[in-house]
């Protein structure tokens, strides 16, 4: 048994992300059950639920974790033959969450999060430069949250999302000979979950919850031109090369339904559907202060790019298995969508069709947990015809992940 | 239980690997050139500027690297292609320093490059960096062909590489660096290096030349004898025709493939477009508005019109802007009549004046082609004039050489229509690939220009990335987007799969 354990660590390597920018690594125990999400055992489950708080069995529990993502994409063209690949930087998504129960039925939590980000490293002289050179999204969530129980069998929560961010983007300016940054580490914004959790009986877990899109506001972005100084004049740019810009990213809500159903005592098996409204994404718009460094004929300062994303699903299917009382052996698999067509294929924030295998481990050790999670993500391959900025030719990608989360119930 | 483990993760590896592709079907690395039914293992370029990298007003080293032609050669050598050798300037700055002094300082400067003036970027020339040359002689060729200024009868011209046809204006000295002998013609040293495959862009002179000048010369349609032109003449078509057969016939001869293009519109060169017809804004003129049109304007258009040609100018607009004040030597010459006119009131000495300079004058119109020499002129003072009808272009007709007017435009793009015709039957009768260069660049001067892997390029001087300082010529990424159409057209005809180079990362204009 312990070999085959072994095995099934190795085997899940780790996961990727295919919906866009969200990075769908908030709990380790739920990673290696292709981060299914009807699993009240204990706090991780504040992000993915707020009323599944309800039903964590002890009155205090605390939950955290962190991931590293180790991911590959490689671009080629067919016709000039040149072939590219990123040097992304280990991701490292995080959460901690905790939850008490303020009386018997209603519990308080608060949650805190990565559900959203992206780091894309492409060379500086690759094929897509004009479009992105590099690229750092980051979100934090801050989620208080309060759950009550409506009935043995049935809860009720919500949470107040107030998110923070980082944009930091450098492309080419290959015309005039340069380079520009955008950044704003101050990007904010707020929202909101909500989400019901039901027990009907011993056996079943079911939870249902929607989050709400946050739309993360860069109100006080600076623009950096890397360009020489005498064109400064030309883009109204001060001294040092730099403008203001005004930027919205939207960070897109999520439906979920999740099921477990306990097969025997030691073994469950759970299912969940993600529903995400990437359809929100429709463009990025920057707005620059003065810098007439925009595409829109009525006002040059305002820069429109269309990226045209649309709705995904995710189907999901986790098991665990308790191999002994205090150790589980998990796996779970995965399907999830890139949110756009080849024709909008974007390598600033680059998406693939993937199927994704997880595993891992969980040891307990009276009120203490340790997860060992992993995945590997196998990314379909795609054709790259993206028509707004001429840019065509294959993308690949490779992707693992690997997380350690830690739980303690008390009392 | 343990066997369901094991089946379930033996059945899910087993799944995965058979199913979950997540490599290209061809990885490029693996993807074989191939030269189809051409031969690429002599490729020989023949034809003028645009064929030796020129760009930025000169000749110089970095520029001759980022040659179409040695562009599709780097692609060639993936499907058998040889060395590319090129008439290599000795320096990266170009121009000859005799023939500069010997110009005036007019011609052979060094390459232009953007300097601020006057707090604004303006091309600037470079003193040139060395004296002409000789790098050519017996048993010396080279794969580029391209002689800056050649038009299409001069390639074929015995001795237009001679050192001693210089001062006589017989001889072109890019050619003069590098001809096998003083009595050499282009085509002949091309011919003899036996090439397996050539590319010929020739005829964009034969109209150029005149269009640059201003229309300065002779519309010699009609004409046969190319001895008997001017350097700013029109070539006849049929010439053009003829003598660019009769290239290619040589160089086919010996059974090679090869690739022709042909003649863009001068009217999708930043060269004519980039200066409006009508820059006179209110705000530049300010107060002399009421002034000019009192004095000059309102006068002006009251004696022509008595004339008969009161449509050659109206009053200057104080709400929008005002077109240049041009000469036109299509006009019927009103100096007379002006003369007599102005003689009461001027006197007669002022009004002769007023005669000579206003008899051909009209204001531009929005098919008149203001030059971009034009540009540094515009409100300049013009030297022996009175001082209150000196200023350029605002109360001093702009002189023939900074305006293609509507009349000599049309002479242009007839006699360029007809030299592309005869180009594309004579690739069509000897089967050669063919490069419509002029829907590129067509392509290129429209408002949206077009796009390579992100970056929009246009026809717009200095900012649309594809035209270097000159105006006329390209930069290295117009160069890789001409060389493109090149090796598409290549493939096309050939079947050969030739890659397209990456336009983006060849050199545009830089900025200081």
């Amino acid at each position: 048994m312990k070999k085959i354990v072994v095995t099934a660590a190795l085997l899940s390597g780790v996961l990727s992300y295919a919906g866009g920018f969200r990075v769908s690594l908030q709990g380790v125990k739920q990673l290696a059950m292709a981060h299914t999400s009807a699993h009240a055992e204990d706090a991780s489950i504040a992000f993915f639920n707020p009323a599944g708080i309800s039903f964590i069995p002890n009155k205090l529990s605390v939950a955290a974790g962190g991931f590293g993502i180790k991911s590959e994409i490689t671009y080629q063209n067919p016709s000039t033959l040149q072939s590219f690949h990123t040097d992304n930087p280990i991701g490292t998504p995080i959460y901690a969450a905790v939850a008490y129960k303020v009386l018997d039925n209603v519990s308080l939590g608060f949650s805190f999060t990565t559900p959203f980000g992206s780091t894309v490293e492409w060379p500086n002289d690759w094929a897509g430069r004009e479009i992105v050179q590099k690229i750092e999204l980051k979100a934090f969530f801050f989620q208080p949250i309060v759950s009550f129980k409506l009935a043995p069998w049935v809860s009720v929560g919500g949470s107040f999302i107030y998110a923070r961010g980082t944009v930091d983007q450098t492309k080419a300016v290959t015309n005039l000979g340069g380079t520009l940054n955008i950044l704003d580490d101050k990007a904010s914004g707020t929202g909101f979950g909500i989400g019901f959790y039901f027990q009907p009986d011993k056996n079943w877990d079911v939870s249902i919850a929607y989050r709400s899109p946050v739309d993360m506001k860069a109100n006080n972005g600076v623009a950096t031109f890397n360009i020489a100084p005498s064109l400064y004049p030309a883009l109204n740019l001060d001294a040092n090369g730099q403008d203001k810009f005004k930027a919205v990213l939207p960070l897109v809500d999520e439906y979920t339904i999740g099921v477990t159903y306990k097969v025997t005592p030691k073994w469950l098996v759970s299912g969940d559907f993600n529903y995400s409204g990437w359809d929100r994404y429709d463009n990025l718009t920057l707005d620059f202060e003065k810098a007439p460094a925009g595409n829109q004929p009525t006002d040059p300062t305002i820069s429109v790019t269309p990226k045209n994303f649309r709705s995904t699903q995710t189907f999901r299917f986790g098991s665990q298995y308790m191999v002994k009382e205090n150790i589980a052996a998990r796996i779970g698999y995965y399907h999830d969508e890139s949110p756009y067509a080849d024709s909008d294929f974007a390598p600033d924030s680059p998406s693939f069709n993937a199927n994704v295998i997880t595993g891992g481990l969980g040891f307990k050790y009276k009120g203490v947990g340790i997860d060992l999670a992993g995945a590997y993500n196998f990314q379909q391959p795609r054709t790259v015809n993206n028509t707004y900025y001429n840019f065509t030719g294959q993308a690949k990608a490779k992707a693992y992940y690997f997380g350690l989360g830690l739980s303690y119930n008390a009392f | 239980m343990k066997k369901i483990l094991i089946s379930t993760i033996a059945l899910s590896t087993l799944l995965f690997t058979v199913s979950c592709k997540t490599d290209f079907d061809t990885d490029v690395s693996n993807i074989v050139v191939t030269n189809g039914n051409a031969n690429f293992t002599k490729f020989v370029s023949v034809g003028n500027s645009l064929t030796s990298g020129y760009r930025d007003g000169a000749l110089y080293s970095s520029g001759q690297m980022q040659s179409f032609p040695s562009m599709m050669a780097q692609q060639m050598k993936l499907a058998g292609g040889g060395n590319f050798t090129q008439p290599l300037m000795p320096n990266d700055v170009g121009g000859f320093t005799s023939l500069f002094a010997a110009s005036g300082g007019k011609d052979f400067y060094g390459k232009l490059t953007l300097k601020v003036v006057n707090g604004s970027l303006a091309p600037t020339p470079s003193a040139p960096a060395a004296d002409l040359d000789i790098i050519g002689g017996a048993g010396k060729s080279f794969n580029n062909m391209g002689v800056p200024g050649a038009k299409s009868f001069h390639l074929g011209a015995a001795g237009y590489g001679n050192p001693a046809g210089l001062s006589l204006g017989l001889a072109n000295p890019y050619f003069v660096r590098f001809a096998s002998s003083p009595t050499a013609s282009v085509i002949g040293d091309a011919v003899s290096q036996a090439p397996t495959f050539f590319s010929l862009w020739i005829g964009n002179n034969d109209v150029l030349s005149y269009a640059t000048s201003g229309g300065s010369g002779v519309d010699q349609t009609g004409n046969t004898n190319p001895a008997t032109y001017g350097g700013n003449d029109i070539t006849d078509p049929g010439v053009v025709a003829s003598v660019i057969s009769g290239y290619v016939n040589a160089l086919t001869a010996g059974g090679a493939k090869g690739v022709i293009a042909n003649v863009p519109n001068v009217t999708s060169i930043p060269y004519f477009t980039r200066v409006p017809y009508n820059p006179l804004s209110p705000a530049l003129l300010g107060a002399n508005i009421s002034a000019l049109n009192t004095s000059l304007y309102g006068p002006l258009k009251q004696a022509l019109t008595a004339f008969g040609a009161g449509d050659r100018l109206n009053l200057l607009s104080a709400t929008s802007s005002n077109p240049l004040l041009i000469l036109d030597t299509d006009l019927p010459n009103l100096s007379a009549q002006l003369t007599a006119a102005f003689t009461p009131t001027l006197g007669a000495a002022t009004a002769a004046a007023f005669g000579q300079i206003y008899g051909r004058a009209r204001q531009a119109t929005a098919e008149d082609l203001i030059l971009l020499t034009a540009s540094s002129q515009i409100g300049a003072t013009v030297p022996g004039v009175p001082a209150n009808i000196n200023v350029n272009g605002i109360s001093y007709p702009m002189a023939n050489q900074y305006v293609l007017t509507k009349k000599e435009t049309a002479k242009v793009l007839t006699a360029t229509a007809a030299y592309n015709a005869s180009i594309k039957a004579i690739a069509t009768a000897k089967g050669l690939a063919y490069v419509d260069a002029n829907a590129k660049l067509k392509e290129l001067s429209s408002f949206s220009g077009l796009q390579f892997d992100g970056v929009k390029y246009t026809a717009t001087f200095v900012t649309g990335g594809t035209f270097s300082l000159d105006g006329v010529h390209l930069t290295g990424r117009g160069y890789a987007l001409i060389a493109n159409e090149f090796l598409k057209m290549i493939n096309e005809t050939y079947k050969s799969t030739l890659p397209m180079v990456n336009v983006n990362s060849y050199s545009g204009v830089t900025f200081p």
